[in-house]
């Protein structure tokens, strides 16, 4: 594999990849299914082949994508079905699978009283890394996500973003193949976001590890990822390259104060497609003419705009469309698409 | 990723030197047994509060200056008797002894377990810890082990640091050297038999309360209730004078266990108030063996089911 292959950010990026690299199976999962003791199904025969690239694993809270990474890491025990990494059983090969992965958990998770250096290159040790290298990696690493000399300070004393950044570097300290990043942005503001997810596309793409980042926002997902796994109520619904999922028509939000419902009466009224979606009406885009049909209709009414936007994309609409996801949760919206024919 | 790496800063970002961008780790990875040994050393160090803020340190300094300074008095004192020549009555007199010396810092031990124990188990437990830990190249009995042997060790130098320091003040300022070392070495295996069985069995109570109490305040109450309730109850059923009760009452409390033990390794008489405790001595040995193995069996199992 060449390095330049790896820079590419193109969607296609995982495909060539792949072709490069031969059958090789990131993660792969056949009815992987989780019942928590208290009844709760978090994974409901979830089914999905992954493959190395920047994958994002989205769904709301509570589609069962924490679950999911858990299970893989073998930090808990799946109810039903098989999954595995590297062409390794996450049942058996926990520790074999545990080595090539590197974890940052969604919540809290560093003692308050120890510097990011300590808590760093422990873990380093924890790894495998020997003492000596594990401190050289964990001044890297520390590096790399943009800590520098507050890393000799108490973890307790951090804003929210430097934690976020050292969780990254504690799952990149011992160079894992795979990362698995599980709501990496919680808690950060908008410019904590930018930078983390820049980070996380710079340590996809300049590297070539295959990352998951596993969000409920799918407006950051897209912004890094070359691939979309979208899960549902513990199941599949959809899993293709980015580029699939772009493909469609395009979106106008217009975002206003209130009368989102007469808004969008109105302007179906005038024959366009347009649903509520929160303080948004979202518009079909397929030509030019609803732009003057919207201006017109929001100054008619008089209603306070806050701001119109051209949305490339329509991730959102993979779940807003599918008020039927209760009804037959995991019907793929496209099924070829699902098939994930690389 | 079998291909050679070229760090790819080295095309796309030339405009600065100090940037190096990620590079790959391509040195050794050792296995389980290193990332456990690791975790034994961290424990260790943990219970010292070494790697951690100055707070972090008070308690087992002082506690652990408490525990030495019987020894160094009593050295101080062989010296003070030494210049004066009465060391040969002193040495006849002198209230702290090997036999003597456990019980003498028991409390401290104690102590030092109720306010150190919670350090490792409860810390990782609250501030989530455990979850870094388990999604690295170990088992959750390994993690649960290592906690365990690396408090258990601290312990030891708590324990065998002030005996030490006896063993070598006495025999270096004594009137016949050779003599005396002769005569304290036939029971060092009697000190460090006893010190494994105080580690293990104090180290094991207080750890099992901190597995299954996160909260580090509610563990320490909670460990000193376990280490005092057991105590009152055996001594008012001893003044009851039930003796059938008494002997399993003090077979379940962990300081008239470590009482036993100490006066079975060291071959001296049981203390006064162990008067009618007419089982064999080894029940003694027995109890504080079985207590360990519950103990950590306890441990091992709330680690083996808890969710991160």
């Amino acid at each position: 594999m060449a390095g330049s292959d790896r820079t590419g950010s193109d969607p296609n990026g995982p495909q060539r990849r792949h072709a490069t690299l031969g059958p090789v199976s990131l993660i792969s999962a056949v009815g992987l299914t989780k019942r928590y003791p208290g009844g709760v199904t978090a994974l409901d025969g979830l089914t999905v082949d992954i493959e190395p690239g920047i994958v994002g694993l989205v769904g709301s809270n509570g589609a069962g994508k924490s679950t999911f990474l858990k299970i893989l890491l073998g930090l808990i025990e799946s109810t039903a079905g098989k999954a595995t990494v590297f062409d390794l059983d996450v049942a058996h090969q926990g520790i074999a699978i545990r080595q090539l992965v590197g974890f940052m958990p969604e919540h809290d998770c560093l003692p308050p009283d120890m510097s990011a250096t300590d808590v760093v290159s422990h873990l380093a040790t924890m790894s495998g890394l020997p003492r000596t290298a594990a401190r050289e990696r964990t001044a890297e690493v520390l590096r790399h996500v943009g800590l520098y000399e507050e890393r000799y300070r108490a973890i307790g004393g951090y804003s929210t973003g430097m934690k976020q950044r050292v969780k990254l570097a504690q799952a990149l300290v011992h160079d894992p193949r795979l990362l698995l990043l599980d709501e990496p942005t919680n808690g950060l503001d908008p410019a904590g976001r930018d930078e983390m997810l820049l980070l996380i596309r710079r340590t996809g793409t300049e590297f070539g590890m295959a990352v998951i980042v596993a969000s409920h926002l799918l407006g950051e997902i897209e912004r890094v990822c070359d691939h979309l796994v979208a899960i549902e109520g513990g199941k599949l619904l959809r899993s293709a390259p980015l580029g699939s999922f772009t493909e469609r028509t395009g979106t106008l939000s217009v975002e206003v104060e209130e009368g989102q419902d007469v808004l969008a009466e109105r302007l179906v009224g005038r024959g366009l497609r347009a649903v509520v979606d929160g303080s948004a009406v979202l518009i079909d885009l397929t030509d030019e003419r609803p732009f003057d049909i919207v201006r017109d209709t929001v100054a008619d009414l008089g209603l306070p705009l806050i701001r119109i936007e051209q949305r490339r994309h329509r991730l959102e609409d993979l779940f807003r469309d599918r008020p039927a996801a209760e009804s037959a949760p995991g019907e793929p919206l496209d099924p070829p698409a699902s098939q994930v024919p690389q | 990723m079998t291909a050679p790496n070229p760090p790819a800063a080295a095309v796309s970002r030339t405009g600065s030197i100090y940037d190096l961008g990620y590079r790959r780790y391509e040195g050794p990875r050792l296995g389980r047994a290193y990332a456990v040994r690791s975790m034994i050393v961290h424990s260790f160090r943990t219970t010292y509060g070494l790697g951690r803020g100055g707070r972090a340190k008070i308690a087992p300094l002082v506690l652990g200056g408490l525990a030495v300074l019987p020894a160094v008095l009593v050295v101080g004192a062989l010296t003070l008797a030494a210049r004066l020549g009465i060391q040969r009555q002193l040495e006849g007199a002198s209230p702290i002894s090997y036999e003597s010396y456990f019980s003498s810092i028991g409390a401290i031990i104690a102590l030092f377990c109720a306010a150190q124990a919670p350090e490792l188990f409860g810390r990782d437990q609250r501030h989530g810890v455990l979850t870094l830990y388990f999604a690295r190249a170990l088992r959750r009995t390994d993690y649960a082990l290592a906690r365990l042997a690396g408090f258990a060790l601290a312990l030891l130098l708590l324990l065998l640091f002030p005996m030490a320091i006896l063993f070598i003040g006495r025999g270096l300022l004594s009137t016949d050297i050779a003599a005396t070392f002769g005569r304290d070495l036939p029971k060092v295996p009697a000190i460090i038999g006893q010190a494994l069985l105080t580690a293990g069995l104090l180290g094991g109570l207080a750890m099992a309360v901190s597995a299954f109490t996160p909260r580090r305040a509610y563990a320490t109450a909670g460990i000193i209730a376990l280490f005092i309730l057991p105590g009152i109850v055996a001594g008012i059923v001893i003044q009851l004078g039930s003796s059938a009760i008494g002997n399993w009452l003090v077979l379940l409390s962990q300081g008239t266990v470590l009482s036993g033990t100490n006066a079975l390794l060291f071959g001296t008489s049981l203390p006064d108030e162990l008067f009618f405790f007419d089982l064999p001595r080894w029940t003694f040995l027995a109890a504080a063996l079985a207590t360990i193995a519950v103990t950590v069996g306890l441990v091992l199992r709330r680690f083996a089911r808890i969710t991160t």
